[in-house]
């Protein structure tokens, strides 16, 4: 199809139905967003002590699971299924094969979020006998209500049948083009799907082998380390599941935008590869500090981690020089001179490059977490939620507002409401977060605690070093009002859009690389190549920790009690009286055996 | 036919015979570096002379 054609043509004018998919899909993200940002604002006031009168501090968890719920799993993957279902339509130019199964995974998802979100808002009211305070990262010995559980398993089983129908669409079209290169967008989510389903194996196993039963009452306890590496096992490669749609967009539209083409088709796969290689055999990093795992596995995964940076970096020339080829498009010279000449009034070009940014800053923060040593220095302390707010909170969710202010005509046919408007939230954005992950790096280092509602204590006051631990807190105040009116302006904007009528003339084009997938080894094409890796390479980074957890602790622990805690008394006292007397007796047989062995040695001798 | 990434640069674009030299990336990606560096270095002064050595136990 060619570009002029294509010109004519949005979207929705091609693939009406599948349009609606996309657009379900983006509203329910923002609808989580919404409901995120909400509970964002309530805990940054909370926390850093400039409002405390809405919530209890006892509530402070239920708002931070929320908050984390809804905007990392539901926000970040409900537009991943959307742009990812625009991105194999459009670039296989073809038809979803059935739109019902599209309909159903689209149901599930919503489905199961619900279920989800129902049992962490009940955590607010007395009246339902439901919560689930477990935080976005909801590994024992924290304990949800059973729904949670279930309403996340019926969720990734939804995104699996997703990631089914968009291979199911590819080998489709490969049959009718044999020999034909995968298009980028469509390469590029379905190894991003492929570190999926072997990321999120292991949470689905930890769900339903574990958590799930345990909350019912069937299994008396878990393992909780077994609980939190096979979370962690998930919980790193999932950051890359946020990310993937992001670089999606920053590989292939952004260049566009900027009057420019890609300019590495190559490159940008080889990058996706890496992606899927490595995402998964680094989640010890963050288990840095858990007892029971041994050194040798976490510095195999720190060094897992390093080489990740790799593709990173990749990305950051790639991106960065296919921007520089649409600047001296537009006539821009200079070494650093061409930056003026780039489309910046256009919320969907700066918002995507702010959001870049940020995350280059991220990858200063995220080198810190990922050296086993200096994580000591930081670990559990605000800085953490101060690294990823630059790269979840930024690189990953302002990339998907600048995008909107792009995609959203090309599936509605209405023209944004207000570009300037635009322009303006994601600035300010920028800035918001700017100051609030500025503030939080800067708390983390005096050894602020991360997910505390006061974490000011009596008699103890915090190093000052860059201003004091006040001084930041109404910094982190500021920032994160700026971010929550950043978002009111991004979803009025959006609200006032959809008031719009439809009109024709808004088709955009995405340009081909520079440098296209010709020049690009056959090989990387080879998906079951790249499958057997990372799944040898996953197996080389687990399997002797997680053979180790359970000799250690058991299948189903050691018996950890759910929180909150359960002290019998009566069994603590007999413990205590049984264990020490257990001893004595082990140390008399021993004594007992050993005396005769050597009298039977010495009948021997005689 | 898939859209996109099939075809090759066309010469529609002002520049299209000649070699795309990224000369500007590279010097975003310096000053990049040179930011690691000096925040690899100033994270000496944090770690090691910024507090007192801390002994638990």
């Amino acid at each position: 199809m060619s570009d002029a054609l294509e010109a004519e043509e949005t979207f929705l004018d091609r693939y009406p139905a599948e349009a609606k998919v996309v657009r379900s899909a983006f509203l329910g993200s923002f609808l989580a967003l919404t409901l995120g940002a909400i509970f964002g604002i309530i805990q940054t006031l909370h926390r850093t002590g400039i409002f405390r009168g809405l919530i209890d501090s006892s509530d402070y968890y239920t708002v931070l699971t929320a908050h984390g719920v809804f905007l990392v799993i539901s926000f970040t993957v409900f537009f991943l299924v959307g742009l990812f279902t625009w991105a194999v339509v459009r670039s296989l130019d073809r038809p979803l094969v059935n739109i019902k199964i599209t309909w159903t995974w689209y149901l599930l998802m919503a489905g199961g979020m619900t279920m989800t979100g129902i049992s962490i808002l009940a955590g607010l009211t007395d009246a339902i006998d439901m919560s689930a305070d477990v935080l976005y990262t909801f590994y024992a010995p924290l304990q949800a209500h059973p729904l949670f559980y279930t309403g996340l398993a019926v969720f990734i089983v939804g995104s699996w049948l997703a990631g089914a129908d968009w291979f199911r669409t590819w080998l489709a079209w490969r049959e009718d083009n044999p020999g034909e290169r995968i298009p980028l967008q469509t390469f590029m989510v379905l190894t991003t799907m492929i570190m999926w389903y072997i990321a999120s194996s292991a949470v689905a196993a930890s769900v339903l082998i574990f958590l799930l039963p345990w909350s019912l009452g069937l299994i008396e306890s878990v393992n909780p380390t077994l609980t939190r590496t096979l979370f962690w096992f998930f919980g790193h490669p999932v950051v890359y599941f946020w990310l993937m749609p992001a670089y999606l967009l920053w590989y292939t539209v952004l260049p566009s935008i900027a009057g420019g083409r890609l300019f590495s088709d190559p490159l940008a796969r080889v990058v996706f590869v890496l992606f899927l290689l490595l995402s998964t055999p680094v989640g010890i990093h963050h288990q840095y500090l858990d007892p029971g795992i041994a050194e040798g596995f976490k510095f195999i995964s720190m060094t897992n981690t390093m080489f990740l940076l790799l593709p990173s970096l990749l990305t950051a020339f790639t991106v960065v020089a296919s921007v520089e080829y649409g600047a001296r498009q537009r006539g821009g010279t200079g070494v650093f001179g061409w930056l003026r000449s780039l489309p910046w009034r256009d919320p969907a070009f700066t918002g995507m490059m702010l959001a870049g940014l940020m995350f280059a800053a991220g990858g200063f923060s995220g080198m810190v977490n990922a050296g086993m040593n200096i994580n000591y220095m930081i670990h559990n302390t605000i800085w953490v939620p101060g690294h990823f707010h630059l790269t979840v909170g930024t690189a990953v969710a302002l990339t998907f507002m600048a995008a909107t202010y792009w995609l959203w005509p090309q599936i509605t046919n209405k023209p944004v409401y207000s570009r300037q408007i635009g322009l303006f939230q994601v600035v300010l954005w920028f800035i918001g977060m700017a100051l609030m992950s500025n503030a939080m790096h800067a708390q983390g280092l005096l050894g602020v605690p991360r997910r505390t509602a006061e974490p000011e204590y009596s008699g103890f006051e915090y190093p000052v070093a860059f201003g004091g631990f006040e001084e930041l807190n109404v910094q982190i105040a500021i920032g994160g009002t700026l971010l929550f009116l950043s978002t009111v302006l991004f979803i009025g904007n959006l609200v006032l859009t959809m008031g719009n009528p439809r009109v024709s003339g808004l088709a955009e084009t995405i340009r081909p690389a520079l440098s296209g997938p010709d020049d690009a080894p056959k090989v990387l094409d080879d998906l079951r190549i790249w499958v057997g890796i990372a799944v040898t390479l996953v197996v080389l980074a687990y399997a002797l920790p997680l053979a180790a957890i359970i000799n250690d602790g058991g299948l189903l622990g050691p018996g950890v009690g759910t929180y909150p805690v359960w002290i019998d008394t009566a069994v603590g006292a007999l413990a205590e009286v049984a264990v020490p007397a257990a001893w004595s007796l082990v140390d008399a047989l021993a004594f007992v055996g050993a005396r005769l062995l050597e009298a039977a040695a010495s009948g021997v001798m005689a | 036919m898939s859209r996109t990434e099939t075809a090759g640069a066309s010469v529609d674009d002002a520049s299209g015979d000649e070699e795309f030299d990224p000369v500007g990336t590279l010097a975003l990606i310096a000053v990049y570096f040179a930011i690691l560096l000096i925040a690899w270095v100033y994270i000496y002064f944090i770690e090691f002379l910024g507090r007192d050595l801390v002994v638990v136990g």
